[in-house]
């Protein structure tokens, strides 16, 4: 019998959906195997088809993006309903990703930058979005509201597995949705689609014991096109990301920035990298440490770029 | 005024949905195109190094 299957966005960039599109002519594998209940980005389904559909209904839903707002965690919900399995698709459904970078100031700090501040904005009434508006009689107009903290899936929802990355490979979603209609899913709560192990145990530059006196950024030196980005100065989050990706920014000469995620029982992706770092910096004497480490210029955009609204920070202390 | 919601709009990257009114003969009064989403790039972008930003904003649009 045909899979039933949902497709999802929350506060997302939509570059998950098309990885889907990306695995080319397997798509058709896809629609072979599986009838497509809802995928904006593709297809014409309304939440009220959602809502119309029994519970249980659906075999599997992706959900990518985090939950940004009112909208997105009642949509996560229903789905949530309406699965049986239900897959965080990508970095922002599994850490905030980029957009949970927002948790770095508040709601309020954001709409003024985004409709007020910002310097091609023309806005002088101070018109921002609200929850309940009217645009004169009779036109009551709702909106969902923008919540102050970037929130993951699983911090909504109960989720059932996580394919990681931005955007996953594709071929590792094609193989995930493999593990559903082969009816092969591993122990609830498992990352799938993805390693086991650091993305250091599959990058190909060459790697030997770490000792850093300096920390470059990367216009300040040429790296050498063999060695380790990390033994020779440059931040790379490998030791604490998970393989899975094809080492695709290694591979064009940029180091990792962790969107593939923690490894299992690594409760904070960043705190684990800075752990990793403090511990290969050669000079042993406090000042010295605390010299080397003030040169990284952004260290809470480097080590929680894609996990800032899991981690044990979470958000700016209010 | 009977209400027509279009929820959402679909095949494009990106959130939205249409509020349509309709009048007491059935005819369209007014139609609203409403954005239901903001991340915020706007301002989280600000004081990053530079050397990131390129990683950072092809997070805006993925399509």
């Amino acid at each position: 019998m045909k899979l039933k299957i949902g497709i999802y966005w929350g506060a997302a960039c939509g570059g998950c959906d098309v990885a889907i599109l990306d695995t080319h002519e397997k798509l058709l594998e896809i629609a072979d195997k599986a009838d497509i209940y809802l995928w904006p980005l593709a297809t014409d389904f309304k939440y009220s088809d959602v809502r119309a559909m029994k519970d249980g209904s659906l075999d599997a839903v992706l959900f990518s993006g985090g939950v940004r707002n009112s909208e997105n965690e009642e949509i996560a919900k229903l789905l949530r309903e309406k699965a049986k399995v239900m897959i965080a698709l990508g970095a922002c459904a599994q850490g905030g990703g980029v957009p949970g970078l927002a948790n770095m100031y508040t709601r309020e700090e954001i709409m003024r930058r985004a409709y007020i501040e910002s310097e091609s904005t023309d806005n002088k009434e101070g018109v921002v979005p609200l929850e309940r508006s009217t645009a004169g009689p009779g036109y009551d107009l709702e909106l969902p509201r923008l919540y102050n903290t970037v929130k993951t899936l699983s911090q909504v929802v109960d989720v059932d597995y996580t394919i990681p990355g931005c955007p996953p490979a594709s071929l590792q979603i094609y193989s995930a949705l493999g593990l559903v209609w082969d009816d092969m899913l591993p122990k609830k709560g498992a990352v799938i689609g993805a390693g086991d192990r650091a993305l250091c145990e599959e990058c190909p530059r060459k790697k030997s014991e770490k000792t850093i006196t300096h920390i470059y950024r990367t216009h300040e030196k040429l790296p050498d096109a063999e060695t380790c980005f990390l033994e020779q100065g440059f931040i790379c989050l490998g030791v604490a990301t998970r393989a899975g990706c094809g080492s695709r920014c290694i591979k064009s000469w940029t180091p990792c920035r962790g969107c593939y995620g923690p490894l299992d029982d690594v409760a904070d992706q960043g705190i684990k990298m800075l752990g990793a770092l403090a511990s290969v910096i050669e000079p042993k004497e406090e000042a010295a440490i605390n010299a080397v480490l003030d040169s990284v210029v952004d260290p809470l955009r480097t080590f929680h770029r894609f996990s800032l609204a899991s981690s044990i920070l979470r958000r700016r202390k209010e | 005024m009977k209400r027509i919601a279009i929820d959402p709009i679909t095949r494009l990257e990106g959130h939205g949905k249409i509020m349509i009114f309709l009048n007491d003969e059935g005819s369209v009064d007014n139609a609203f195109l409403q954005i239901p989403e903001l991340r915020g790039f706007e301002k989280f972008v600000e004081g990053l190094p530079v050397e990131e930003i390129p990683r950072v904003v092809t997070r805006i649009c993925g399509v």
